[in-house]
């Protein structure tokens, strides 16, 4: 089918108009905020970040009697490893993702937008302003947009590097000035987000979705996909793979498709170990599961993983799943905000046992003992952060027992049989 | 208005009540280190996590609010789990040393590890994170961020009740550390408060450090009388020697105790604490030193003034006002003191530094006397040849005798307060020696109890009062405090 939102030409203003660009804009203007919002959830569009929480629904949160500003935020810090969709949809369209602010900014009341972009994206943001600037002089940004009476500015503010920031609230913290730290829950976004305002914080794919189902409705964007996995999603490969890269394909399409048709299958002669289906926080597949599974958020649940931000991490068999795991673990370690107990120290902890195993001085009962520490992190924190670490650690322990025990005994592993060989 | 189960007891609550405080009101208590009754809730240490059914996750009693029909659990195993596992987690990167830690004894690492815990380690000391240790940080704290916990209990306590700001977190992840911000000191007035609430020993108390194992320590609730405000507080103390003064929190009065206040227990282990009576500059022992002032006082009878203090009980003033009225026999005595009074700095320091300023009212009521400005025109003019008063209120008529010729005799308990040119100077049990009744800026009334005793022969401000009526031929018959009180309403 053709894409929606990975298009190529269109990202300057005069090509996105050619393809119909600012029409579904000035088709919302001229429905009832509450249409708009009966529309996106007609369409069964999910949350594109990672949760996959109905944007319709989220949007319906916002207290319809709540005096004073209402933000909409675009949550563009991209920064989940394996993840590079969100930055392949500014490069290229970046005008969708202006257009369903626009479209969301008027649903929701909101006068004001944010883009929270990814501080190491300095190109993407530099494209975005010019972007905006350019949606300006046209008039479907600023004041009484398309003569509507509807005010909506958009601002673009870039992250410092922190992968945190990326959670809603850190990010929230973060554009108002803060540490880049999560809040505690309640009060939710919907209720007390941006400068303690009402607040609709969506993923870059799932606002540059909204002119789409504007245009053609709900009903057509629900009818791609699984149903409950409605739409299309961006999913970017990485690995061992022929044509790596971002991919647009409907929910529900076979892994197994999209690595061996989309992707050209595995460089010769490496074979399928394992996949991380959703970024490197969603518990990794085995090469079998994999192959098994679907692309939508229903089957990835079932098979013990998540769809997550779609970020596929191919893994063949001569990678080791320790050293891998101790990659992940550096990162997290690296990434914790520090403020809740479990994984300020559980982060640093889990490191430091995989690094007894990559020096070969770890023990048979330190694999339990990652499992246990990971155990205490999960679902005990203020933000998924400690899950996003505990997750693979469980998967990878389980999954992939024989390769801690061979590295505890001190056996060489495969990458490192690899060159010696 | 919620009614929730916890632990198979119901409560009803008032809406918007955490699960934290409704669980206290049924007696049930949930470990807690980064929540403070009164600092803003932060919900990062997850000590308090508890079992909500329904809920799929445990949830922090600090920031969950009761709602109609929870029902919670604080004893489950998910829940000893937990507090299991964070307790394991505070401890990996701690240095483990109680042995020199002034916490030990009163850390809460230790407690509920004792509680909660009582798990092997199974983290390599070599692992360990290092952070900086034993840093002076301010004027009256040490900072040892290798035992910290980062519950932000400081960082908050500056920013919400000092509104001065001085501490952060820095960096992040494990290597997260509590600092200064650029620029700041840590000396806001109040800051020996962040070493009460630091859970653990990373902030410690620059005056208590190493002084004494706390499990030494005896606990004497009495008040502080560093100015009007009388806040409540615990005196700290071992074989008649105070250690520390921490606040005793009551909603009247105070939570928290100001840094000058919580130091005044220090005049009485002071160098220059008076044991003996100074007649001018020489120490001689307290009988002679009484006889010698009794005696000028009956030279210059019909010329003797007496003048009360706020910075005495009432039972002192009181005393006093027996002594001018009914064994000098003068009407040249004054218990006129008019200091404004109210929290100045919007959290307890007082305007009015003395403590007693109220106090001294009653005693007026009761005996009369004459003004301030009055007392001061006489002693000017020339009129009064011997004033006798305690010393901080004789500074109070500093210019009036100035070359006025007037020989002043003072009560004082620390050689720094005797004005300059005092002729003679008596000492007496200072306010945490004795009893003392005493009257704050509210109106409340504030009876000290005494954690300590004076010095040898030193004696209580009245009974060495009594002493002089009596040197004098006319004894005022004061046995006790409390018989200087009677004829007194207040």
């Amino acid at each position: 089918m053709e894409n929606i939102l990975l298009k190529d030409d269109v990202a300057g203003l005069e090509a996105y108009f050619a393809c119909g660009g600012y029409k579904p804009l000035k088709k919302a203007l001229g429905l009832t905020p509450a249409e708009v919002i009966d529309e996106v959830k007609k369409s069964n569009l999910r949350g594109r970040g990672g949760a996959g929480f109905p944007a319709g629904l989220k949007w319906s949160f916002i207290p319809k009697d709540a005096q004073g500003p209402r933000y909409l935020v675009c949550n563009a810090d991209e920064g989940e490893p394996g993840t590079f969709k969100d930055r392949e949809l500014m490069r290229k369209n970046p005008h969708a993702l202006i257009e369903g602010m626009a479209i969301a900014g008027y649903a929701i009341g909101a006068a004001h937008g944010y883009i929270y972009i990814r501080g190491e994206f300095a190109e993407e943001a530099e494209l975005l302003e010019h972007a905006v600037a350019a949606a300006r002089a046209k008039g479907f940004i600023g004041r009484n947009i398309l003569g509507s009476g509807f005010d909506f500015e958009l601002f673009i503010h870039r992250g410092a590097g922190a992968y945190i920031c990326g959670e809603e609230t850190a990010l929230l913290e973060s554009l108002e000035g803060y540490k880049g730290q999560p809040r505690l829950k309640p009060p939710f976004p919907a209720i007390k987000g941006l400068f303690g305002s009402p607040t609709v914080m969506n993923n870059v794919e799932t606002l540059a979705a909204v002119p789409a189902i504007i245009d053609k409705g709900g009903d057509w964007y629900a009818s791609i996909g699984t149903g409950k996995s409605a739409g299309t999603k961006l999913f970017c490969v990485s690995g061992p793979v022929n044509k790596p890269g971002v991919y647009e394909l409907p929910l529900g399409t076979p892994l197994r498709d999209l690595l061996e048709k989309n992707c050209g299958g595995l460089k010769p002669g490496k074979k399928l170990k394992a996949v991380i289906p959703g970024g490197s926080s969603t518990p990794v597949l085995t090469a079998g599961e994999a192959l098994a599974v679907k692309l939508d958020y229903e089957s990835l649940a079932a098979a013990g993983s998540m769809l997550g931000s779609g970020a596929v991490i191919v893994i063949d068999e001569s990678q080791c799943m320790v050293g891998l795991l101790r990659v992940l673990a550096r990162f997290y370690h690296h990434e914790s905000c520090g403020q809740c107990t479990p994984c300020r120290e559980g982060c640093g902890w889990i490191e430091k046992i995989l690094n007894r195993f990559e020096e070969g001085r770890a023990e048979m009962k330190d694999i339990d003992m990652l499992s246990s520490v990971a155990d205490g992190m999960m679902g005990r924190t203020i933000c998924p952060l400690a899950d996003a670490m505990a997750m693979p650690v469980l998967s990878f322990v389980k999954k992939f027992r024989a390769e801690f025990e061979a590295h505890a005994r001190g056996e060489t592993c495969a990458r490192r049989a690899g060159p010696k060989a | 208005m919620p009614t929730i189960t916890i632990d198979g007891k119901s409560i009803e609550v008032e809406k918007g009540t955490t699960l934290l405080a409704a669980a206290q009101k049924l007696g049930i208590y949930i470990p807690r280190y980064c929540y403070h009754p009164k600092l803003s809730i932060s919900g990062n240490c997850r000590m308090c996590l508890v079992e909500v059914e329904k809920a799929p996750k445990l949830l922090t009693a600090c920031s969950t609010e009761a709602a109609e029909g929870m029902v919670v659990r604080t004893t489950s195993d998910k829940v000893k789990a937990a507090r299991r596992d964070v307790l394991e987690y505070l401890l990996i990167n701690h240095p483990l040393d109680c042995p020199i830690c002034d916490q030990a004894g009163e850390c809460g690492l230790q407690d509920y590890y004792m509680d909660y815990s009582l798990a092997r380690s199974r983290f390599s000391m070599a692992d360990k994170v290092r952070r900086e240790k034993r840093r002076p940080i301010g004027p009256n704290l040490v900072l040892d961020n290798e035992r910290c916990i980062l519950c932000t209990r400081c960082v908050r306590f500056c920013s919400e009740v000092t509104k001065t700001s001085e501490l952060e977190v820095m960096n992040r992840g494990d290597h997260s550390y509590i600092d200064l911000k650029e620029g700041k000191a840590l000396d806001n007035g109040y800051s020996l408060n962040i070493a009460d609430i630091c859970p653990v020993g990373a902030f410690t108390s620059r005056d208590f450090r190493f002084k004494q194992r706390v499990w030494f320590l005896k606990r004497t609730k009495t008040v502080c009388l560093g100015c009007a405000t009388g806040c409540l507080v615990e005196a700290h103390h071992n074989e008649n020697v105070i250690y520390r003064l921490v606040p005793d929190p009551n909603p009247e009065t105070n939570t928290w105790l100001c840094d000058h206040g919580r130091l005044t227990y220090k005049a009485l282990q002071a160098g220059d604490r008076l044991k003996k009576g100074v007649i001018k500059n020489g120490l001689i022992e307290l009988e002679p030193a009484l006889r010698e002032a009794a005696t000028r006082i009956d030279e210059a009878r019909g010329a003797v003034a007496v003048m009360g203090s706020p910075w005495l009980s009432i039972e002192d003033n009181a005393a006093l006002a027996r002594l001018a009225r009914d064994s000098v026999k003068t009407g040249d005595y004054c218990f006129d003191f008019n200091f404004e009074q109210g929290i100045k700095d919007g959290i307890l320091i007082n305007k009015d530094q003395a403590p007693n300023t109220a106090g001294v009212r009653p005693v007026k009521a009761a005996y009369g006397g004459i003004s301030m400005g009055e007392l001061a025109g006489r002693i000017a003019s020339g009129k009064i040849k011997l004033l006798l008063t305690e010393a901080r209120a004789a500074a109070l008529l500093k210019d009036a005798l100035k070359d006025s010729g007037t020989r002043v005799v003072v009560f004082a308990a620390n050689r720094g307060e005797i004005p300059a040119g005092a002729y003679a100077t008596l000492p007496y049990a200072a306010y945490f020696e004795t009893p003392g009744t005493f009257i704050n800026y509210q109106g409340l009334r504030r009876r000290t109890t005494p954690p300590v005793a004076a010095p040898e022969g030193v004696k209580p401000l009245w009974d060495v009062v009594n002493k002089l009526a009596s040197y004098s031929g006319a004894s005022l018959g004061l046995d006790s405090g409390d018989d200087a009180l009677k004829g007194i309403s207040f």
